[in-house]
This record gives C-alpha cells, structure tokens and sequence, in this order.
C-alpha cells in the first residue's frame, strides 16, 4: 500500500505536467520566438512601474489620511480611501505582473544558453516564489485593511524582523569561537 | 484466468462459456478500433513526410501495429499460440515505447543545447537509479509463473519510463520549450497515455483492489484515445515554431543570471522603500 502513493502520485503528476504543456503551448501561438530586445524591454517596464516613486509613495501616504479626517466628511473619507485601496493594488498588481513577465523571458532565454546553472535556477525560483508569496500578503492586507493601515501593519513587521535579525547578529558576533571549539573538544573528550 | 492474462490493454475475454458475449463484442470493438487507428496513423505519417522527421516515433507505431496484427492472428487461429506470445510481445512494446521517450528529447531540445546536456546527465541518474531499483526488485521476487515476472518486469519498465517522462515535462515546462503541434501532440498523447497506464499498473498489483478491475477494462479505451490524439495531432505535417535569430538571442548564462538577479533585487528593495511609511 505504501508504495502505492509515490506510483499513483507519479502518474497524476504526469497527467497534470502534461495538461500544463498543453495549455502553455496553446497560449504562447501567439509570441513564439523571444529575443533579447523583449527581455530589455520587460525589465524597463519593470523599472517604469517605480519611476513615479513619489506619486507611488503618495498612494501610502499617511498625511493625506489625516488630512481627509480632518477636514472631510463621512462620504469623501470612504471615497478617499476607496480610491486609495484601488490606486494601491492596481499598481502592486502590476508589479506582480511586470516581475512574472520577466522571469518569464529569463526562462525562456535561459533555455538557449550554453550553460545554465541548476544551483542558481534554483536560488532564483526560491527568490522569486518568496516575492510572490510577500507580494500577495501585502495584496490582502492592501484589500482587507486599506493602503494607510496596511503600511503600518508592513512597517511594523518589517521593523520587528530587522530588529530581530539586529539582535540575532549581534548575538552572533558575540560568540568566541574559540570557547565554542574548546567547548565541543570538553564534549568529545 | 490469471492476472497476467487478465491485464491486457486489448484483452479478449474468452470465458463466453459465462455468457459475458456483451464484453466480447466490445472488446473486439476496442480492439479493431486500436488496430485500425494505429494503421491510419502510420500510413498518414508516410503519406505527409512526418516518418522522416519522427522515425523512432512511428518504429514505435510500426511495432505496435506488427504485435496487434500477430496477436489478431494468433487469436483466430493459432489460440494455443497466443498466450506465450502475449508477455513477450507486450513487453517488446514497452521496451520499444522507450523510444519514443529518445524522439520527444531528441526534437524537443534541440535549440537549447545547454538545457539539453543538463537534461541529458540528469536523465541517465535517474534511469539508472530506477534501473537498479526495479532489478533489485526483480531479483529478490519470488515468480509463480514466468509470465508473472515478464508483468512485473514490464511494470518496472513503465514505472521507470513514467520517471523519465516526468522529468522531461517538468524541463518543458520550466523552460517554456517552443514545440510545433506534431510534438506537442505526441507528447500530450503520450503523457497521457503513460499517466494512466502508470497508475493503472500501481492499483492492478495491489492485491483484491476492486477499483483496479474497472481501471483495466477502462486502459483498452485510453489506450485507443491516445492513438486518436496522435491520429490527430500527425495528420498532417504543421511548420515548427520560429525560433529566434543567432544574433537576437543570449548565449551566455552569467550574464543573463546577473541581469534577472538584479532586477528581482532592485524590485524587491524598491517596494520595501514604498511601502515604508
């Protein structure tokens, strides 16, 4: 029975991978051939989405907040926020989209090379899946809580984790390896 | 009737003294439908040219062919002969199937000479880590009879050959290979194909598994599928994708890594910046 898993894993995998390669091939008729020009061309449109850094930053912008609570009523605040929360996953949605174009293009260009390199292959699907996997965090704090509340929420767990990194270096630093060696020698004898 | 009898993709049931006349004629049905579209298949590809572009492909069909029309033979009129015809001859069949395994690596990677020579490596590991495995298996067996060991030897062989197929759509897939529609409908009918067979094989040895008795009348009918995808996708010869110019494309690795790994950084640091409050 417990060699049944793998064997029937194995054929459902075969099925699905195979089902992908056709549904793949079908979408891609229409651009078939990618040339290096494509690739340059998709990691400039990657960099156009933060070349409005300071209207992108306005998105998030915390004052802006304010100041509609301030001084606007009930229906403009909801608008305002409304707007927002639109403005903000639009345009990390197009991030997302703009970074899985480029990867893309990399596949493709990579299979031409002469020499890939699996070990890197590998990093960068881990690099890339982590994007993907914080992008669409933020996605749903931005579609739960709003852009102002998000940012926060992002802000503080960012500075928690750099803190905690912060202190975990240090901690490092301060251990004397040579107490550590002479340690594991007390160990071993 | 034993269980190597029984598994059979185009199984005639000869216990009609059970009055079961209803699965004869079906399966006779399955059976002159897999002949004759594994026919049409092969005369298509003369008629259109893909025997020259996919000759291991249709030695494969060739083969196939060759075993159904001895095996009809033998049936009609030789039935004493057909039953140690039957092991041999399937496993002859899946044996050659390997080939088209070669045919599929051979077409598919043949612009990307890099990705080709990894595959290459990476394929022969895992053919003879699956080899040795299946041989220690066969080894250490105890047969009841030697059609037995001929099914679990054919067994391992599609289990190694489901392994190696995997790999190689999994690369497909990763890298975006470019494949014209003859290919993709090979391999799309042939993962098929394999997929189920594979499956298939796994409940089939599990000892009183009820479910495997309604999967082995039902592989006669995915294997007569797969030959219609393949009647379909080879019908005529269709022009392969156009690949890009020497000159429009990147040769070297390292440069490419650079470029993606940067971009990918760069990003990741600009939305951290945005997202700072």
């Amino acid at each position: 029975m417990t060699g049944l898993v793998p064997i029937s894993v194995l054929g459902t995998l075969i099925l699905v991978l195979g089902i992908r390669l056709v549904a793949q091939s079908r979408n891609r008729r229409q651009s078939p051939a990618v040339t290096v020009d494509d690739y340059a061309n998709a990691r400039e449109a990657l960099d156009s989405v933060f070349v409005e850094t300071a209207a992108i930053r306005r998105i998030f912008s915390v004052e802006d907040a304010e100041f509609v609570a301030r001084s606007g009523t009930r229906d403009v605040k909801r608008l305002f926020c409304g707007e927002r929360r639109k403005l903000a996953l639009q345009w990390l949605r197009r991030t997302q989209k703009q970074v899985a174009q480029l990867i893309d293009l990399h596949l493709r260009l990579a299979s031409y090379t002469f020499d890939p390199s699996p070990g890197f292959e590998l990093r960068l699907t881990a690099k890339y899946l982590t994007f993907v996997v914080v992008s669409n965090i933020v996605l749903l704090l931005l579609w739960l809580l709003g852009p102002f509340k998000a940012t926060r929420s992002i802000s503080y767990t960012i500075r928690t984790a750099s803190s905690f990194c912060t202190t975990f270096s240090l901690r490092l630093e301060r251990v004397n390896p040579t107490r550590l060696s002479s340690g594991r020698e007390s160990l071993v004898h | 009737m034993g269980k190597a009898q029984q598994a059979f993709p185009l199984h005639f049931y000869g216990t009609i003294t059970h009055g079961k006349l209803l699965i004869v004629m079906e399966t006779n049905v399955i059976w002159w439908t897999g002949t004759s579209v594994t026919a049409i298949v092969l005369i298509r590809g003369a008629l259109v040219g893909l025997l020259r572009k996919y000759p291991l492909f249709y030695a494969y069909i060739s083969c196939v062919l060759l075993k159904e029309i001895v095996g009809l033979l033998s049936y009609q009129f030789a039935r004493n002969f057909y039953e140690p015809f039957y092991w041999p001859s399937e496993l002859a069949t899946i044996v050659a199937s390997y080939a088209v395994i070669i045919e599929i690596f051979r077409q598919s990677l043949r612009h990307s000479p890099g990705i080709a020579r990894k595959a290459q490596k990476f394929l022969l590991a895992a053919f003879v880590l699956t080899l040795s495995y299946a041989a220690t298996d066969l080894l250490h067996g105890q047969f009841a009879s030697a059609s037995r060991a001929i099914a679990e030897l054919g067994r391992d062989l599609r289990y190694i050959e489901g392994a190696l197929l995997l790999v190689m759509l999994w690369l497909f897939v990763r890298y975006r290979i470019l494949l014209g529609r003859n290919l993709l409908g090979l391999i799309g009918g042939y993962s098929f194909w394999v997929g189920l067979n594979v499956v298939n094989l796994a409940l089939w040895f599990l000892p009183g598994n009820g479910f495997s008795v309604f999967l082995r009348r039902l592989l006669p009918i995915t294997y007569v599928g797969t030959l219609t995808i393949w009647c379909l996708a080879l019908w005529s010869s269709q022009p392969e994708p156009a690949q890009s110019a020497e000159n429009a494309i990147e040769r070297d690795y390292e440069l490419l890594a650079a470029k993606t790994r940067a971009a990918l950084a760069r990003t990741s640091e600009r939305l951290v910046r945005v997202m700072k409050p």
